[in-house]
């Protein structure tokens, strides 16, 4: 009996992600004019509203956004650092019934699936309360390898210092 | 006895290739090359252009480079000799004014050839793992090739004509960035009227255009003949004018 009660309920939490002592209801949705198979280099939008539907004004709420890369064996929290300047919103006070709405651009930097989900808290409530995610794949595109270019780069330019070098030691007659 | 030709086009080309100096320019140039291509895998915004677009920015900044070198050679061909005191033995030497022209294109062509060699392992650094690699290296030496020496044969001339370097040197510098403009102004240039009758009869546009259309576009040959015969009367218009100068010269 126990085992049912347990799984309608973490049925209804999967099918209605916002619990039921959450203040705030975040959605998550992806820009219409997003590429639909974007590759390395896009860019990304994703919309997102945030609502108090509580019965008290919610203080000190603050909204960000994370990344979570779920490719096999390479399952991570991406750090945002190049893929967004936009990475978190805050409101001082958002009064009952109220919403908030974000955009959310994204520059997409490394090949891979992704999930991106919306979190937020407000000082009255004790948990993170989060948006539903929205996985979308980045493409792989041929860009420049640093492994080729480093040797080059500063293999060329130290070949000529070394024969100007060379040439003024020959002519001082050090190398005969 | 060896053709006088040879003899300046071998005195031109040792100055540039032995001395300190020459090499120093090269090392100059190199390291532009590399700061550019360190720039593009430590950039984030540069980093993530596609593969095809960086070799032809390279190919854009390699067209650019040796232009400028053939804009220094150029003016230093005759006004340096003037500025020197060796002008007049060399226009003393049996020799006609033409020959010693001919001579200095020699120099010219032999500081492009290695600044193009030089520009190779950049060009492939960038390109190896994207398309169109070797139509880089061909198109580069294809399309560059007229622009770079005809920018030297028209500083050739210029420096015929005037008295001093420093002034050669400004008219040239402006000559080119006048006509390397397109590299900095990209695609936006050919919206307005003005600008593709620019684009149609500027050299360098000819030869950024030959690039982007065979690297990025992947088209033949076929195609960029308008652009080749564009650049191909810009060395011969060039080259005729130095010759005409050096007859005309200043003492």
């Amino acid at each position: 009996m126990f085992k049912i009660f347990v799984t309608v309920l973490f049925l209804l939490a999967a099918a209605n992600p916002v619990l039921a002592n959450d203040t705030l209801e975040i959605s998550l949705q992806p820009d219409p004019a997003n590429p639909p198979s974007p590759q390395m280099g896009d860019w990304l939008k994703f919309h997102s509203k945030i609502e108090n539907h509580s019965s008290n004004d919610a203080h000190g709420v603050v909204a960000w956004i994370s990344l979570i890369q779920v490719d096999p064996g390479k399952e991570q929290p991406v750090d945002l650092e190049d893929w967004s300047a936009h990475k978190a919103v805050t409101r001082s006070v958002l009064p009952v019934a109220q919403q908030v709405g974000v955009e959310w651009p994204m520059r997409l930097i490394q090949a891979g699936s992704y999930r991106v989900v919306i979190s937020a808290v407000d000082r009255e409530t004790a948990h993170v309360m989060t948006s539903p995610f929205i996985g979308f794949q980045v493409r792989q595109m041929p860009v420049v390898e640093s492994g080729r270019i480093l040797p080059v780069a500063f293999g060329v330019p130290s070949l000529l210092l070394i024969l100007i070098i060379w040439r003024r030691y020959r002519h001082r007659g050090i190398f005969g | 006895m060896t053709n006088p030709i040879i003899l300046i086009a071998r005195k031109e080309s040792g100055e540039l290739l032995l001395s300190g100096r020459g090499i120093t320019w090269l090392l100059a140039l190199s390291i532009v090359m590399s700061v550019l291509s360190l720039l593009l895998v430590s950039n984030t915004e540069l980093s993530l252009l596609d593969n095809a677009s960086v070799v032809y920015m390279v190919m854009g900044t390699v067209t650019a480079l040796g232009s400028l070198l053939a804009v220094v050679l150029g003016t230093d061909a005759i006004a340096g000799e003037r500025e020197r005191g060796s002008l007049w033995p060399l226009l003393l030497a049996p020799v006609t004014p033409s020959q010693i022209v001919l001579g200095k294109m020699g120099g010219q062509t032999a500081g492009w050839i290695v600044m193009y060699l030089l520009s190779l392992p950049y060009v492939w650094a960038v390109g190896s793992s994207g398309q169109n690699l070797a139509q880089a290296v061909i198109y580069l030496a294809l399309f560059a090739t007229p622009v770079v020496l005809g920018f030297g044969f028209f500083c050739i001339g210029l420096s015929a004509r005037v008295h001093h370097v420093r002034t050669a040197l400004l008219t040239g510098l402006i000559t080119l960035m006048l006509l390397a403009s397109p590299l900095l102004l990209g695609p936006s240039l050919r919206q307005s009227g003005i600008g593709k009758l620019f684009d149609a009869v500027n050299p360098f546009s000819a030869a950024l255009n030959t690039f982007d259309s065979v690297v990025i576009d992947s088209q033949t040959l076929a195609v960029q003949s308008s652009r080749l015969v564009v650049t191909l009367v810009w060395l011969v218009t060039t080259a005729l004018f130095a010759m005409r100068s050096m007859r005309k010269i200043k003492i």
